[in-house]
């Protein structure tokens, strides 16, 4: 008995010390972040990925761990930005001074606050009811934004400007790596709050009621109740997203409220894997570097974005975390070597299937008479290189369906 | 007193009388099995006591308070717990958080967001304790989907005596177990019911006239007859009714 618990104690210490070493090393990656890249470009990609990574976390609480299916989440993140840019211009005016860094702090309460209203009537049912009535508010909010010109600027949007609050030590927040380090403050502080609410009963309860609702009521819980506490949570993360968006970029329009920018969170929630608290942090880093990396050499950055997520539906339903946590048996168990010469002989074909695909796309879609495209010059006119293009895709693709049998007895072996 | 008392209770879905006007009371400490043939009602009866379904008329006190109009969350927090013919558990959370949860509210955290589960001592002790008591200690960490089935009854059955409700409701729940495994479960509600008042809903005649101090016949949503095993044995209303045929089916 004393060994078992000696041992137990050992256990869940060393637990603890590598649960503070994540952390730490968490805390480490953002802040060091800024100072190996320090281009313009990506201090600006560091700042959206930033924001994206408080803004799919806060959606994760909703639809990973409370089973909410939301159309609507860009609400939160919308409003809580739109009264930061107007908390912006309200000091612009001088009528009140604060310090800029608690600017989140102002579209977390917005957030919160439109959460208890819209969640008070919203959160009675969960699953198809639910998604509509976000759906419903969405769309009614998105048209507000372009009715109410006053407030939400119509069209144009509202426009602030973060230099003039204060400075915070030494910062005055005319450069965007100003705006990292407050960001990276935010980003740490929210991601421990959010991680922390499913450790507490009320977070536990969301699981629960997940699952099953019937079940929680003859616990004692009103599932309402419950989808209401981890809704009005989500609202105001949301909300302090948008004030980290406004900050960065000091303008707001009625695009960052309505469905598209709801249905992109929920993309980065589901790819990066709605099952594991990491894996929106995931999905948002992934989207993030897509978006910018891919945006400046190809059109059809959207239409990449839909195949990825189709696959990822398809093929890895818990996402790319649960696609990396798929590994942690044969890892403990030290035969992840194993795996990797079935890994190279399913991904090598798989990696060339994809690159033919791409030049056939963009082939099709390229206007002139040339495609560069890694290196290469394919003439758009050319049969050959189309029908090379198809049959060495129609290899690849052979290749690695008919390698993925010996890929998953490799991984079942290290099981 | 009785712990808990119905009068005149009815149900009906549309013009279909399921349960038609029942007074049965039950006195503190008692093993109470309700019996009858399919589609009596029994489910009908155990829903309403617990507020999955709201009577049509009639009253139903818990401990003299009466409890007809209340959800089932409030039910449950003045001391009635269930399980359910059809296993009911939380699939994806383990088996240990499924107990931990269903402790929750009897020990009073209700709907915090302040407290953290893994720090709070005297909660994570006693689901180790109920995790002991129905012999899943080993199983804490397995997503609750996945154990055997028996295993999720027994664990349907932590879920139940948890939280240390007074009266406690099982619907059915050797259902579905083969002989020995029903037999342990037997012990296993026995162990763990003691001191408390339970009613159960059971077609193993066996299994009823085993645990129970009473029993009530229910046919066609009425209380045909009610006393001790043997009085229900030898009542010919109830032989004809109920038990003779189902003696002979097994």
């Amino acid at each position: 008995m004393t060994a078992l618990s000696t041992k137990s104690a050992t256990t869940s210490a060393a637990k603890s010390a590598a649960k503070s070493g994540v952390w730490i090393g968490y805390l480490a990656v953002l802040f060091l972040l800024p100072q190996v890249f320090d281009s313009i470009l990506a201090i600006s990609i560091f700042n959206q990925m930033a924001i994206a990574i408080v803004f799919a976390l806060s959606y994760n609480m909703l639809l990973g761990q409370g089973g909410m299916l939301s159309f609507g989440h860009a609400v939160y993140f919308g409003l809580g930005g739109f009264l930061a840019v107007h908390a912006l211009l309200l000091m612009e005016s001088g009528s009140v001074y604060f310090p800029i860094a608690l600017i989140p702090l102002i579209g977390g309460l917005t957030g919160l606050l439109a959460g208890i209203f819209i969640g008070s009537f919203s959160t009675r049912k969960a699953g198809t009811v639910f998604a509509m009535i976000s759906l419903g508010i969405g769309e009614l909010v998105a048209a507000s934004s372009l009715i109410f010109t006053g407030f939400f600027g119509g069209e144009a949007g509202v426009s602030g400007d973060r230099t003039f609050g204060p400075p915070l030590f030494g910062m005055d927040f005319f450069s965007d790596t100003d705006v990292y380090y407050l960001a990276a403050f935010w980003v740490f502080i929210s991601t421990v709050f959010m991680y922390l609410f499913t450790k507490t009963p009320a977070g536990r309860m969301a699981n629960a009621v997940r699952d099953n609702p019937e079940r929680a009521e003859f616990i004692g819980y009103n599932p309402r109740w419950v989808r209401l506490i981890s809704f009005c949570a989500a609202g105001c993360f949301a909300g302090v997203a948008g004030g980290l968006f406004a900050l960065n970029y000091e303008f707001l329009t009625d695009e960052n409220l309505n469905l598209v920018t709801s249905g992109r969170v929920l993309l980065m929630a589901y790819i990066g894997g709605l099952g594991f608290f990491i894996g929106p942090i995931i999905g948002a880093v992934i989207l993030t570097l897509m978006n910018f990396l891919l945006s400046n050499y190809t059109e059809l950055y959207l239409l990449y974005l839909g195949i990825l997520f189709l696959l990822t539906v398809l093929f890895l339903p818990q996402g790319f975390a649960g696609f990396i946590m798929m590994h942690q048996a044969a890892w403990l168990r030290g035969k992840l070597h194993t795996l990797v010469l079935p890994y190279l002989a399913t991904g090598l074909p798989a990696l060339l299937f994809i690159l033919c695909a791409i030049g056939l796309l963009e082939l099709a879609h390229a206007s002139g008479a040339e495609l560069h495209y890694l290196g290469l010059r394919l003439a758009r006119d050319s049969l050959p290189t189309w029908a090379g293009l198809i049959v060495l895709a129609g290899l690849c693709c052979w290749l690695t369906v008919k390698s993925t049998p010996r890929l998953r007895r490799a991984w079942e072996a290290a099981q | 007193m009785s712990i808990l008392s119905l009068r005149g209770l009815r149900k009906n879905f549309g013009a279909t009388e399921i349960i038609r006007g029942i007074d049965l009371d039950i006195e503190p400490g008692e093993k109470h099995a309700i019996i009858g043939p399919n589609g009596a009602g029994k489910s009908t009866l155990f829903h309403l006591i617990s507020g999955k379904y709201a009577p049509t008329s009639g009253s139903m006190a818990f401990k003299g308070r009466p409890i007809e109009n209340l959800p089932p969350h409030r039910i449950h927090r003045l001391g009635i717990a269930r399980s359910f013919q059809v296993t009911n558990i939380f699939p994806r959370l383990s088996v240990l958080e499924n107990i931990r949860c269903a402790l929750l509210r009897p020990s009073g955290y209700g709907y915090s967001f302040w407290h953290l589960l893994d720090r709070e001592r005297g909660l994570n002790e006693e689901t180790g304790r109920v995790l002991e008591r129905i012999g899943l200690a080993e199983r804490a960490k397995i997503p609750a989907g996945e154990i055997a089935y028996s295993e999720q009854r027994a664990l349907e059955l932590g879920m139940a005596i948890a939280g240390g409700a007074e009266l406690i409701l099982l619907d059915e729940p050797v259902a579905g177990m083969s002989h020995s495994e029903a037999g342990n479960a037997v012990d296993l509600i026995r162990k763990v019911t003691e001191g408390k008042t339970l009613i159960m809903v059971e077609h193993d005649m066996n299994i009823v006239f085993d645990l129970a101090d009473r029993i009530s016949v229910l046919v066609y949503g009425e209380l045909i007859a009610c006393g001790a095993p043997a009085e229900i044995r030898a009542n010919p209303q109830v032989q004809e009714a109920y038990l003779g045929e189902a003696q002979g089916n097994a």
